[in-house]
């Protein structure tokens, strides 16, 4: 992997003495991830290396991770979907918590879960269900704001109504947040107004059937992407009475202009869980599941396609776009080349607990 | 409502609560909410394609990825409410599959 070379400007202050100077170091890529029974783990990604192990409270799974913008906490959604920690990566101390089920409501966040491009807030859907003796009361669904300084259990600043039916978010260089719904979806999250950024389940597409989302892994911010992948059937024409196709296609959002695509880019031959694009060129797509595929976006062209050793769940990249990274279900991590995909290396997961459907993430510091 | 005439006074009641456009919106509550036990996802025996080859392999590679957010219910033990150490002793589904056993429901009256 190639090494990026950045020069900070490293400032300390203590004990009533200010230093300032010119310091050259070598910014690396890391990942954080976790596995069972409750660890999540700084890699080294150069090195192969665990570098920090660290406890996560609470009872293990999802597992769904989003890392502060200075890559310095991870923020991990826990507690069978209901509470999010957040957990310095470079000290293990938990500095943040958001305990959203009470005794009366049980809350679940369905992968629901963005930092602001500041790191002062963190938002998560709520989807509460009230617990009555003799009955359950579905409750609204709610968008819901945390302050991230405001330390263990935190409660909520502010909340809007959010659409139900919503997993994955991330936030746009505005601001803006970004949800996976029935569509995809954009929100002021200082106003709570919503619109609609990509037409999915409501798509004006006469000749296609309802796509179909898995949404599950926050990951895209290495080409600063959220982008999912759906599968839907396409038919000879508006009657929809002869299949022509079952496609694969992306709903893209470009988190640093706001730009939208959406096209069909395969037939769907095999399954893939999760995908991102090259960092330096988007109309490369790497897909995971069973296999490792390369799609080329532009020509609508498979590149490449390898069986892997086990069906991974989650996919990263580096951040030059090197190397490809695929983890979750077991405990493993497999390195692989991204304009070969011969495989490179794998770092084992310590103890062997299974990462299940924990997020990959990827950034470089 | 013109061919169902109401038999018994609920009955009644729910026909005039539709005529008064009184009755409340039907609200899908997540599944998970009430433990993994409610889930029925009866179509993982089957992948996409009408066989299993596209199924996660091997299977163990999927044991924990669906049945810890209760995706996969049926096959095993509701680990959110009733069960939750089912698995403690089995880390890595691959390597301690032999130590997932079979529960059974326990009260007073069982030894």
């Amino acid at each position: 992997m190639k090494k990026l070379l950045a020069t900070l400007q490293a400032t300390a202050i203590g004990a009533g003495l200010a230093l300032g100077g010119a310091a050259t170091v070598t910014a690396k890529d890391y990942m954080v991830t976790a596995s069972r029974p409750n660890n999540l783990y700084l890699i080294d990604l150069e090195a192969r290396k665990v570098v920090n192990n660290c406890e996560i409270p609470g009872v293990f799974s999802p597992a769904v991770i989003v890392m502060s913008p200075d890559n310095t906490i991870a923020y991990i959604l826990n507690d069978r979907w209901e509470n999010v920690y957040g957990i310095a990566v470079d000290s293990c101390e938990v500095v943040f918590s958001a305990i959203q089920s009470t005794e009366t409501v049980r809350v679940k966040t369905i992968a629901s879960m963005a930092i602001s491009p500041d790191g002062k807030e963190l938002y998560t859907i709520q989807a509460p269900v009230k617990l009555l003796r003799d009955r359950m009361e579905v409750m609204d669904t709610k968008f819901v704001v945390f302050d991230t300084s405001a330390g263990q259990n935190a409660q909520p600043v502010r909340s809007y109504p959010a659409p139900r039916r919503v997993s994955v978010m991330s936030s746009g260089k505005d601001g803006t947040v970004y949800m996976a719904g029935h569509d995809i979806m954009a929100m002021n999250p200082k106003t709570g107004d919503i619109e609609v950024a990509i037409a999915n389940a409501n798509w004006d597409r006469p000749t296609y059937g309802a796509p179909d989302v898995l949404a599950f892994w926050p990951i895209g911010t290495v080409s600063r992407e959220f982008l999912l992948m759906y599968t839907a059937p396409k038919f000879t024409d508006a009657s929809q009475q002869e299949l022509a196709d079952f496609v694969w296609g992306y709903s893209r959002v470009d988190l640093d202009t706001g730009e939208t695509a959406i096209d069909d880019f395969a037939s769907v031959e095999v399954l893939m869980f999760s995908a991102v694009t090259h960092p330096k060129n988007k109309d490369l797509l790497y897909g995971v599941y069973s296999q490792l595929s390369k799609h080329d976006l532009k020509n609508d062209k498979l590149i490449k396609r390898i069986d892997l050793d086990h069906t991974y769940y989650c996919i990263n990249i580096a951040t030059d776009g090197s190397e490809i990274y695929v983890g979750g279900t077991n405990a493993d991590i497999a390195v692989y080349d991204s304009e070969t995909l011969d495989r490179i290396a794998t770092i084992d997961i310590p103890g062997g607990g299974d990462m299940g459907t924990a997020t990959i993430q990827v950034f470089s510091r | 409502m013109k061919h169902l005439k109401p038999i018994n006074r609920k009955a009644e009641i729910v026909e005039r609560a539709v005529e008064g456009g009184q009755v409340e919106e039907v609200v899908a509550m997540q599944t998970i909410v009430a433990g993994c036990s409610a889930t029925l996802d009866p179509g993982w025996e089957v992948d996409p394609f009408g066989g299993v080859a596209a199924l996660c392999q091997p299977m163990e590679a999927d044991l924990y990825g669906c049945s810890d957010p209760c995706w996969w219910p049926a096959q095993v033990p509701d680990t959110m409410n009733t069960y939750p150490d089912w698995n403690a002793k089995a880390e890595s589904a691959p390597r301690d599959w032999r130590l997932l056993d079979t529960v059974f429901p326990k009260d007073d009256g069982t030894v």
